[in-house]
């Protein structure tokens, strides 16, 4: 593994600076995995990220091109860079649950309406954790933290018949998973199909929060009964009860099923230049 | 040169393809939407690409994007989207990523007017984001032929401060139709005195030095060479920190590269200085058509009348308000902004007034009687807010 982070990781960053135990190391990792199992090279990956704990400790770590956008706007930057790269390069987008289901959620549900070719991999700690601890739209309902201190009541998006993948889904994003950090190599394998996709992909990473999470929702510090808790409530079954459970999988995938925004723009282009005029796509 | 009349939103239009501008995202809003539908129509002609935003906040960090990917990006739009370009704005100017805004100032505050001329966003325009720490080229359109001018001025200043630059114009700019000459050729268009920069590719490793050199070559990604830019404060390499001592020389770098070379930046017109005129009319955009007209016809009754017009808005041109005298500051807004920078720059011992209106303009008469009065050091009328000693 330390080879991985050798050959990716900016050795500046390596070891990161995420809180000792955080689960954001292993879902940092899943990501390398995938893309060394698919045998990209540094040049062949633009990595972007969002605010956040993932976003902050996950900025310039690759040591290929790397950018950070501002809270929740990544997605509608990586749509002008999309068109700007080669095809062939693919765009991996490291982000919290905060940026990419709320502050920016517009941004990320017309980047899924575009198709443009981006894989989107959500960091999920379940709430507002850099900041201290404080319920987010993945917070489990009832769940205590600083901002919730008689448990969380605000209708979250993955419980109450909601799912956060499925309105994705409707946006007409092309790939979408979820898992938890926690499910060995599935997630790598979903990583994987995420980034071969040539259109949107999302994949939610749920991982265990030690220090804010843990200590405050979950009442101990203690890795392995937070582990224990994450693993209890995980089911590999996609429809399994998402009131009580994290429920995993590949929720959608459609893959090359529809034009490619950054490809279809080209083609557009292409042929208002050849005079074609109505700029159909062919 | 091409002859043609057309609108100032054409002018640039013509101006942005012209200096290679190959992006351009916007979302709709009056006056700026015919830019939009004019970029829609132009750009898939030349190869470049239009897109519509979800609202302004994307539109300024797709052009952001594209620009870091190596494109000419541009967005326009009014008081409204302007207002949500804050996000944006900041982290173009912190990454010192090359991009153009154009604001078709219309009335305010919020929706306001829609179909009517403003001038409310001289100092958001000039903090167009929080934090502070840097400085702001705007430049400001008086007329259609100006604003072709000052639109590729925008992309060739953009290029070499790396910089978000912003075209600061009005709703008569933009919508008022002008003649307006085009180059043809490359010729012509050097001998307007224009020129562009094609986008440079930083080699790296230290995207952002401390130095405040320009033409440096922005930061793009997708060419393997390590790049790294983001809203953090960064190291020489582009890394985040918070280590204040790499701050103040970030701070000191988007400063003082512009405050250090304001000879490529500076600009304005002035009307009868050279004889020191008792009386001086300041205004931008298009109020300073009439000012000119006022100053014009006052000097022609031998009043000691001459006229400012700043063309380059920001950074502010202290240096063209040394002469002790009685200014009368004219603007599109009853509240006065321009003016508190006359009045913040001007010689000891001077007068300033502000003339202030919204949605129309003064007429040259009502200049002409203000002129009048003040040449006689009798206090201006006061008809409700219109003239007011500041």
């Amino acid at each position: 593994m330390s080879d991985l982070l050798e050959k990716y990781v900016r050795p500046e960053k390596n070891p990161g600076t995420a809180c000792k135990g955080c689960g954001l190391r292993l879902a940092h990792r899943k990501v390398l995995e995938a893309i060394d199992e698919l045998g990209l090279a540094q040049g062949d990956v633009v990595w972007g990220t969002g605010i956040g704990c993932s976003g902050r400790q996950t900025f310039v770590t690759w040591k290929g091109d790397t950018f950070a956008g501002t809270h929740g706007r990544v997605y509608a930057m990586a749509t002008g860079l999309r068109l700007a790269l080669p095809p062939e390069k693919r765009l991996i987008l490291t982000v919290g649950d905060g940026d990419a289901f709320t502050i920016g959620f517009l941004h990320l549900l017309n980047a899924a309406r575009r198709n443009v070719d981006m894989t989107v991999v959500v960091f999920d700690n379940l709430g507002y954790q850099s900041t201290g601890g404080q319920y987010g739209v993945t917070t489990p309902l009832g769940s205590k933290t600083d901002s919730s201190p008689y448990g969380a009541w605000e209708p979250n998006w993955t419980q109450g018949g909601f799912d956060v993948l499925r309105i994705l889904k409707e946006s007409g994003a092309t790939f979408l998973a979820r898992h938890t950090v926690l499910q060995g190599h599935e997630p790598v394998e979903s990583l994987k199909k995420a980034i071969q996709n040539r259109g949107f992909s999302v994949v939610q990473l749920i991982y265990p929060c030690v220090t804010h999470y843990g200590v405050q929702a979950l009442g101990t510090r203690d890795l392995a009964k937070i582990y224990d808790w994450f693993r209890e409530r995980t089911a590999d079954d996609l429809s399994a009860d998402a009131n009580t459970h994290f429920t995993t999988g590949i929720t959608h995938d459609a893959s090359g099923s529809r034009v490619e925004f950054a490809a279809g723009l080209r083609q557009f282009v292409a042929s208002v230049q050849k005079g074609v005029g109505n700029g159909e796509t062919d | 040169m091409k002859r043609t009349f057309d609108t100032g939103n054409a002018a640039i239009t013509e101006a942005a393809i012209r200096a290679g501008c190959n992006l351009f995202a916007g979302y709709p809003i009056t006056p700026a939407t015919e830019i939009a539908e004019n970029m829609s129509r132009r750009l898939p002609q030349v190869g470049g690409y239009y897109l519509q935003a979800e609202d302004e906040n994307a539109a300024l960090h797709i052009c952001n994007g594209g620009s870091i990917g190596g494109l000419k990006a541009m967005t326009a739009t009014s008081g409204p989207g302007f207002i949500l370009f804050a996000d944006a704005f900041g982290w173009a100017v912190s990454s010192e990523v090359p991009v153009v805004i154009v604001n078709s100032q219309r009335v305010g505050p919020v929706s306001g007017i829609t179909g009517a001329p403003g001038q409310g966003e001289f100092y958001l325009s000039r903090y167009l984001t929080h934090g502070g720490n840097f400085e702001t080229i705007v430049l400001a359109p008086s007329s259609v032929q100006e604003a072709y001018r000052l639109t590729v001025r925008a992309f060739y200043l953009a290029e070499r401060f790396r910089t978000p630059v912003i075209v600061l114009a009005d709703q008569m700019v933009t919508d008022g139709w002008e003649t307006l000459e085009l180059p043809e050729t490359d010729a012509e268009f050097l001998a307007m005195g224009l020129e562009v920069v094609p986008r440079r590719i930083h080699p790296g490793p230290e995207f952002y030095p401390a130095t405040d050199d320009i033409d440096v070559p922005p930061v793009v990604l997708g060419h393997n060479t390590g790049a790294a830019c983001s809203d953090w404060t960064p190291t020489d390499r582009g890394h985040d920190t918070e280590d204040i001592t790499w701050q103040h020389k970030h701070a000191w770098r988007l400063i003082h590269k512009i405050l250090n070379h304001r000879d490529l930046i500076d600009e304005a017109d002035q009307w009868y200085l050279d004889d020191d005129p008792e009386v001086i009319l300041v205004a931008y955009g298009t109020p300073s058509r009439v000012v000119q007209n006022a100053v014009n016809a006052a000097r022609r009754d031998g009043l000691s009348v001459g006229g400012i017009r700043p063309i380059s808005l920001w950074p502010f041109q202290d240096h063209l308000f040394k002469r002790r005298a009685i200014y009368l500051v004219v603007e599109l807004n009853w509240d006065g902004q321009l003016v508190r920078e006359v009045q913040r720059a001007a010689a000891d011992g001077s007068q300033v007034h502000f003339w202030g209106r919204c949605g129309e303009l003064p007429t040259s008469a009502e200049l002409l009687e203000d002129i009048t009065t003040l040449l006689k050091h009798e206090p201006l009328a006061r008809d409700g807010w219109r003239t007011e000693k500041w």
